[in-house]
């Protein structure tokens, strides 16, 4: 059997303003910059994969949300221009990536025979997401190290956070064993910001800073609860807060990315790194990294555990397990709106 | 008013892609006799809503002249490929973001090439306006709007469309009842998830056929939460403020499911 390896895991938001605001080639709008302390904790990310060296980059984002199983991007070149239906006048990007088809399937393959339903995408036509791209781009502008994308089932709104959250579990431990089958070194990506309340207008200039700021101070003092915590490696307690977290923030960690990159990672008690903190129209975005191959856990050996795992035994009920929130965008479940509409906040 | 037919109809591809499959031959033949009735009520424009172009900033309105392409649903792409080519009617939308801001709502035109058409526009459009002759105002739905913030925007867009001198048909693209298979199913079976959901489809069904605005409105909250409909069923709030909250019947053209969730063609009278 192959050995593969885990090399490291980033927590990788997507807010498309940080592409924007670099003014790459490939994406069409033109700015003056802003949101400089995320793009300059980006540059870390990308320093840090030059060195490691990957195989492969494996990213889960939240912005390919399908409704019938856990899918992943299953054709070897896709190409084309991806344009954000939430800001368009920021993000038109022309991607042109290669994947990891055996590894897609792989994935695929284990999680199908862990009780999962996992389809491959085979459409050569299939536009790939702006999330993933945005996170695959602040990762590795170069699009030279071949990519695994995986969607976000639509569970956690769809059913409730607990039971969406063990889907993404079993989603991460089926792409732990399909790197050992495999023999590959990866880098994953969770393509998720923190605190997912924002400002519902847009300044007439995206980029003037002095609008950026948390959305308000409870979101703040949780995500930088959540960052400390995180700092200290005490990821038991993070994944004991996590349901209140995404309950009280509407945390876009719901959408499962940052859980599937920890079960893949067999939950280690390891200290992040953070590389930076910023707000993009109030969300909390962290950029983060837990380094396991600086930390000698890397390889994933016959019956994978790296380090101590963080995973509390079990999951503490949270009223968001009941109620999608009502102004969750991203759920797919129903949703009544009252007189006084709803509440400000929620998406992205 | 010149409203000169409106609808409700479904979003999904799947019927669209494979109207062969018995389940889903009913609602693309309904969806096809719709066709026709919108085509013979000659309107000179389609105001549409559909529940997947999802927006959470604005209210969006389409301002590209000419749309076509080809649109992979991210969903159910192994079902095939949508074509679309689709004329906006851009005098209309101009005059509506304008008008959306004197509501107070915060609006903007989206004119960008390659811009992601929703699955629910493509498949309304395909049906309903094959030749692609008749031009559309397209509007978002905005997450964080409300049944009477979509009731006032569509009630605008129907004056100012009127004050431009068009014929207007309204149409409403969205589903029924939200619970869906969460596993594959042999698509020859497909069904309404659950009997419940069913009989809350027919009793709303019902409803829109007798004419019954009001209870049809005041149902909607219980239906929506009981049977997770599709957005809070939002897109009858477009509906009922093009036709200013009246109609006098309706026609249901087809009822069915779609991998479970419910979907419907539906022809008022007003």
């Amino acid at each position: 059997m192959a050995n593969g390896e885990i090399l490291s895991g980033f927590l990788a938001p997507h807010p498309p303003h940080l592409v924007y605001a670099e003014n790459p080639p490939q994406n069409e709008p033109r700015s003056e910059g802003g949101w400089e302390q995320l793009r300059w904790a980006y540059e870390k990310v990308r320093e840090s994969i030059d060195e490691l060296k990957p195989d492969v980059l494996m990213v889960h984002s939240p912005h390919w949300m399908t409704q019938l199983g856990h899918h992943v991007l299953g054709v070897r070149h896709l190409s084309g221009k991806s344009v954000d239906p939430i800001f368009p006048n920021l993000f038109r990007y022309t991607y042109d990536l290669e994947v990891d088809v055996d590894l897609a399937e792989a994935c695929a393959e284990e999680a199908n025979g862990m009780g999962l339903l996992s389809k491959v995408m085979r459409n050569p036509n299939f536009r790939v997401d702006y999330g993933t791209i945005t996170t695959l781009h602040l990762a590795r502008p170069q699009w030279d190290i071949p990519v695994v994308g995986f969607s976000a089932n639509n569970s956690p709104y769809y059913l409730n956070t607990e039971e969406g959250l063990d889907e993404m579990d079993k989603l991460g431990r089926a792409t732990r064993r399909a790197l050992e089958r495999t023999g590959r070194r990866a880098v994953l990506l969770a393509s998720v910001t923190m605190s997912h309340l924002h400002y519902r207008e847009e300044p007439e200039l995206p980029e003037d800073m002095h609008f950026e700021r948390p959305f308000n101070h409870d979101s703040y003092r949780w995500d930088m609860r959540m960052i400390d915590l995180m700092r200290e490696g005490r990821m038991k307690e993070v994944f004991t807060l996590l349901p209140q977290f995404i309950d009280e923030t509407f945390a876009e960690f719901k959408a499962g990315a940052f859980t599937w990159m920890f079960a893949a990672m067999d939950y280690p008690e390891l200290a992040g790194e953070l590389y930076g903190f910023g707000n993009v129209i109030g969300t909390g975005n962290a950029v983060m990294e837990w380094n396991l191959a600086k930390a000698g856990v890397s390889r994933i050996n016959g019956n994978g555990h790296a380090a101590t795992p963080a995973r509390p035994d079990s999951h503490q009920p949270s009223a968001a397990d009941d109620v999608a929130p009502a102004n969750d965008w991203a759920s797919a479940g129903p949703r009544v709106y009252g007189e006084g509409g709803p509440p400000a906040g929620g998406g992205r | 008013m010149s409203i000169v037919s409106a609808f409700l109809v479904h979003g999904s591809p799947l019927p669209y892609l494979r109207p062969d499959n018995p389940p889903w031959s009913r609602l693309a033949a309904g969806y096809r006799a719709a066709g026709r009735a919108l085509v013979s009520s000659r309107p000179d424009t389609i105001l549409i809503y559909s529940t997947q172009w999802v927006a959470v900033l604005d209210e969006l309105w389409q301002a590209r002249t000419a749309l076509s392409g080809t649109h992979v649903d991210e969903n159910w792409y192994e079902f095939g490929d949508l074509d679309y080519d689709i004329r906006i009617d851009q005098p209309v939308v101009e005059a509506c973001v304008e008008g959306s801001k004197q509501l107070g709502i915060s609006s903007k035109p989206v004119d960008y090439d390659q811009f992601p058409i929703d699955t629910g526009t493509i498949v309304a459009n395909g049906y309903l306006n094959n030749r692609g002759s008749i031009p559309l105002v397209i509007a978002a739905n905005n997450m964080y709007h409300s049944w009477d913030e979509t009731y006032q925007i569509a009630a605008m867009a129907a004056q100012t469309a009127d004050r431009l001198g068009r014929r207007v048909a309204v149409v409403g693209v969205g589903g029924l009842s939200g619970t869906i298979f969460r596993h594959d199913i042999d698509v020859r079976e497909d069904g309404i998830a659950s009997p419940s959901d069913d009989e809350w489809n027919k009793r709303m069904l019902t409803a829109l056929e007798r004419g019954d605005a009001q209870a049809a409105r005041d149902m909607v909250p219980e239906y929506a939460e009981s049977a997770r409909v599709d957005m809070g069923f939002k897109h009858f709030a477009w509906i009922m403020g093009a036709l200013d909250g009246r109609f006098h019947g309706a026609r249901i053209h087809a009822y069915g499911a779609v991998y479970g969730s419910g979907a419907a063609v539906v022809e008022f009278r007003h």
